[in-house]
């Protein structure tokens, strides 16, 4: 049995023989060594751990940490801190949780409040681990517990910071609101514990990670009624960082203003940098709701809602750009040379292709019209017969340029693409043709094409700075709590329009005469002193033909009404805002939509006219923290 | 091409002696965890159970391990490797997440671990690489190039998950062959110093609550919260076993669910709280003879393939138990290892009973081998 063996080469068996015996040694050893720690730990130490082991008393508590503030490029406060107050019960020894909660809906019952909790008593409690009864409770029920607390041995009050939304309803869309981490959140990452509070969408979610904060422990010693009686040790929750926005509170509060109560989106943006001043969407829902877990029948209320107050019509509607659409077809024409800006074509009224007749809304015709006064007119006859010499595949191609059909990449979910028709497009998407006449409602911004507001505004920016696409962004900068600047924003180049500036320039001054001379469309954007230009567009809801839509247009409810589109920018010489407005299911962009863009305009040269708002907050702590009434200990 | 060839004298010089250890073993573990889950509640599935399932397929992987001779298996060791590296990437990509690390291949109603496997497949690959490559002189850190590639590309796959405590044991398990083999001093002073160098780095790709941990064991008393309670319970439990324990199902500190991960890296606070100090004594006893005559077989081994393989597998025990010891007893940080065979987990009792089966294998064959 103790043969040797010979290895060809290498170390002989010898050698190995005698490492063996040294690793069992060392076996020996450590195993030792660990028997004398178990016997120091069980029969030296024992009757001392025992001891504590049966009153064991040791508790553990998370402390929530402050989310950071989000503030408007001003340094107005649009989220902030509001102390919140739960009832919790530690796990006490010889107290049967049914009966103490029994005894809680008894004090409640002398003042006739209901006891309401959120989630029925777990099963099985970790002796360790307080359980929360109720969130969220009424400074009388505090009272009540706080009063009572000789007959509730373990219950105790704990006070929480919860979020709090001043402007909520305005902007919602943008802020998003938080919740409690949910389950899936829980077993996707190692960071969250279950009761935090975590960002559920908007810029609370995509920003979480910096806007959350650190949690902080709490080991307790407590007594056989549950008092805490020593505290073993802390760690402080650390707060989460402050996230300064480009938005500008106050015209964000104009543009939803402007809308009086339609229903739609509208965005304004700095077309020098992409940064957003303003984004509504309507309507909208109230934030606060959600933050201390909203009802049932609430959430289905907003869910059910035909009107979509959850979403965020800026970025994730999808409509038919209508006649703003004819900025993208003048600039194809114009690049393409199909026609040169003083071109005449006829307008009689309408456009016959093969059998069928395509109408401009003016019926009477505009008679001959060149490339500016098509624009400012808004006719469609001459982009009807523009757009089929350029073909739908060269129309696509400068849409893309202007970023249409693609995401424009701002810091929010949920943000939708649009669509380019092409003639690929098609036949992978239908499994048809292109037909020309498609090409034709292509041209007026109808039929398959789908944009959204944002990207209208990137569109329209692009054109207005002299040709860049810059990225839009919400987000200026991001500060931690005591100052430090942790991240800046540093604007984006996403594409190039690659257009002449002869192009530009006959588009600009058609744009500026679609607002400012007799006849344009959108006259009623016109604002004293500066130069607006812009676009009006009505986009079909249904595909009525022109006729038809003509003799039902009274009858039409109000779902299937129009959308009112206005696209522009000011002022003209060096602008610094584009506006994007769509009401939805509002008739006529000139009539509905360029009034809601002025008053959009108008309350930014305004601010802009009475100086910028107080720079306050710069430094938000103490500032900040303190200015929200709510410190944490 | 024939894996078994039947020869009499493996089932003649059977080693009965492993195979009782082993499940005497396993059977403390399936009684302890029979305990942890006894007041879980009722419609938690019965953990004991689902481990007992575990084994039951561990032996069938055992028989297999067993049965066909080591130096065939030798052969595909690099396959088995490549196998295990593949998996690893599959659990990057599309593994099973739960508590915030991505471990786990799902085949719908099992989740397996792949870096379980690893901890063997490690040795395996290692032992033919040594085999290939013997040498008269110890080992140059240049020649220990593949060695260290092979280590860490699972190594890297693991952290990655994150899982600190597998591909530590990796890494010593290795190191140890290595050192087994024999490496040049200077080879080993020059090896030592780089790690020196690279820790820094390394600490900066830690996850936050592993370097929480780290700290806590260099300082237990600044954290007493977070990883310091996981210690204190422990060791409370522990302790308050006295020395003949509580008794099976009265462990106070257990039943009342004071401990952390009861059933799994802390596993051994339970038996320790229940049976006292005289349980603990036997439990390590038998583990002290189990890694002795897994020595004792890489000792006779008739080729230095046997001897590898041999000191591999039992130095993969003796670390996993020394260490997860250490850290319940409060000597050690916390790091997730289990205690092989008693800990529940279904990857790591299937694939250490694998590593039994490939011990016996090299037991039984010195009988046979002819030089």
């Amino acid at each position: 049995m103790e043969k040797q063996y010979k290895l060809r080469n290498g170390p002989g068996p010898a050698e190995f023989r005698q490492k063996l015996k040294i690793v069992m040694m060392l076996v020996c050893l450590a195993l030792l060594v660990l028997m004398v720690r178990l016997w120091h730990l069980q029969v030296i130490k024992g009757d001392e751990l025992k001891q504590r082991s049966e009153n064991n008393a040791v508790r553990f508590r998370k402390i929530q940490p402050l989310r950071g503030l989000v503030m408007d490029r001003n340094g107005r406060v649009i989220a902030e801190n509001r102390p919140a107050f739960d009832v919790l019960y530690m796990p006490t020894k010889g107290v049967d949780p049914e009966s103490l909660i029994q005894k809680i809906k008894d004090i409640y019952k002398t003042r006739s409040i209901v006891y309401s909790s959120d989630q029925p008593f777990p099963k099985t409690v970790k002796s360790y681990l307080p359980v929360r009864l109720e969130k969220n409770v009424s400074m009388e029920k505090v009272a009540l517990v706080e009063t009572n607390a000789v007959d509730l041995p373990g219950v105790y009050v704990d006070v929480t910071p919860i979020r709090l939304y001043l402007d909520g309803e305005f902007i919602a869309p943008i802020i998003g609101y938080t919740g409690e981490v949910s389950r899936e959140e829980l077993a996707e990452s190692q960071e969250y514990s279950s009761g935090d509070i975590t960002g559920k969408s908007g810029i609370e979610k995509v920003f979480d990670s910096y806007i959350r904060g650190r949690r902080g422990n709490e080991l307790i010693e407590v007594n056989a009624r549950g008092k805490v009686i020593k505290n073993l040790g802390r760690i402080d929750p650390v707060a989460g960082s402050n996230v300064i926005l480009t938005i500008d509170l106050a015209l964000q509060k104009a543009a939803w203003e402007a809308f009086a109560g339609l229903s739609g989106a509208a965005v304004a943006m700095d077309p020098r940098d992409g940064s957003i001043l303003a984004m509504v969407s309507l309507p909208s829902f109230d934030p606060n709701l959600f933050n201390s877990g909203i009802a049932h029948n609430e959430w289905v209320k907003l869910q059910k809602n035909p009107l979509n107050p959850l979403s965020n019509k800026a970025i994730s509607g999808q409509y038919p750009p209508g006649s703003t659409y004819k900025l993208i077809m003048a600039a194809a024409a114009l690049e393409e040379g199909v026609v040169k800006p003083e071109t005449r074509i006829h307008c009689k009224g309408s456009f016959a292709l093969g059998n069928r007749v395509y109408h401009c809304w003016n019926k009477h015709g505009h008679g001959s019209v060149n490339l500016h006064m098509a624009l400012v007119q808004s006719c469609d006859v001459y982009f009807y017969t523009v757009g089929k010499m350029l073909g739908v595949d060269t129309i696509a191609k400068y849409a893309r340029r202007f970023g249409l059909g693609d995401l424009t990449g701002i810091e929010l979910a949920h943000e939708k693409k649009g669509i380019v028709p092409t003639r690929d497009w098609k036949l992978a998407r239908m499994k048809e043709p292109w037909q020309l006449g498609e090409t034709i409602s292509i041209s007026i911004g109808q039929g398959f094409n789908l944009i959204t507001p944002l990207q209208l505004a990137q569109a329209y920016g692009a054109l207005a700075n002299g040709g860049t696409l810059w990225k839009p962004h919400l987000v200026k900068r991001i500060e931690s709590f005591d100052g430090t600047i942790e991240k800046e924003y540093i604007h984006e180049k996403t594409g190039e329009l690659a257009l002449s500036r002869r192009t530009i320039d006959a588009i600009n001054r058609g744009l500026c005469g679609v607002v400012n001379e007799p006849g344009g469309t959108g006259a009623r954007a016109r604002i004293p002193n500066v130069d607006v230009c812009g676009k009006t567009g009505t986009s079909q809801v249904v595909g009525l033909s022109q006729d038809a839509r003509i003799r039902h247009l009274r009858k039409l409810s109000a779902i299937h009404k129009d959308h009112a589109l206005f696209a522009c920018y000011a002022p003209m010489k060096s602008p610094e805002i584009v506006v994007v407005v769509i009401a939805e299911n509002a008739g006529g962009g000139g009539a509905v939509a360029a009034p809601i863009a002025r008053k959009i305009l108008n309350a930014y040269f305004e601010g802009k006219h009475n100086g910028k708002a107080p720079q306050v907050a710069v430094n938000p702590l103490p500032a900040g923290h303190a200015g929200n009434g709510f410190t944490h200990e | 091409m024939i894996f078994f060839k039947y020869d009499r004298r493996i089932f003649q010089n059977f080693d009965w002696t492993l195979l009782a250890l082993v499940m005497s073993i396993c059977a403390i573990g399936v009684i302890n965890i029979y305990s942890t889950g006894f007041s879980l509640g009722d419609n938690q599935s019965p953990l004991y159970l689902k481990q007992l399932q575990w084994m039951a397929m561990g032996l069938v992987f055992m028989l297999f391990a067993f049965l066909i001779d080591y130096r065939i298996i030798n052969r595909f060791a690099y396959f088995i490797y490549a196998v295990s590296i593949a998996s690893l990437i599959y659990v990057a990509l599309f593994g099973h997440i739960a508590n915030g690390a991505q471990r786990w291949i799902s085949f719908g109603f099992i989740l397996f671990q792949p870096s379980e496997l690893m901890k063997v497949t490690i040795i395996i690959a290692l032992a033919r690489y040594f085999d290939d490559h013997k040498s008269n002189e110890s080992y140059l850190l240049r020649e220990l190039f593949i060695p260290f590639i092979l280590v860490m590309i699972p190594c890297v796959l693991i952290l990655k998950q994150p899982d600190l405590g597998t591909a530590l044991i990796i890494v010593i398990v290795s190191a140890s062959i290595v050192l087994f083999i024999g490496m040049n001093w200077k080879s080993i002073l020059i090896a030592a110093a780089g790690i020196l160098a690279i820790l820094p780095v390394a600490w900066l790709f830690l996850k936050d609550y592993q370097k929480d941990r780290l700290l806590t064991f260099i300082s237990p008393e600044s954290d007493p919260l977070g990883t310091g309670y996981h210690i204190i319970q422990s060791m409370i439990a522990i302790g308050s076993g006295g020395f003949l324990g509580k008794g099976f199902l009265k462990g106070s500190q257990t039943q009342l669910k004071y401990l952390p991960e009861q059933q799994t890296d802390f596993v051994f606070s339970v038996f320790a709280e229940e049976w006292g100090f005289a349980g603990g004594l036997v439990l390590v006893v038998m583990f002290l003879f189990l890694l002795i005559w897994g020595l004792r077989i890489a000792l006779h081994s008739k080729d230095l393939l046997g001897t590898i393989l041999a000191f591999g597998i039992t130095s993969l025990i003796a670390w996993q138990m020394v260490i997860n010891m250490g850290m319940v007893l409060g000597m050690m940080p916390v790091v997730g290892i289990p205690l092989p065979f008693i800990s529940y987990g279904g990857s790591a009792m299937f694939t250490l009973l694998g590593a039994i089966g490939l011990l016996m294998n090299v037991s039984v064959r010195r009988f046979i081998l002819q030089r």
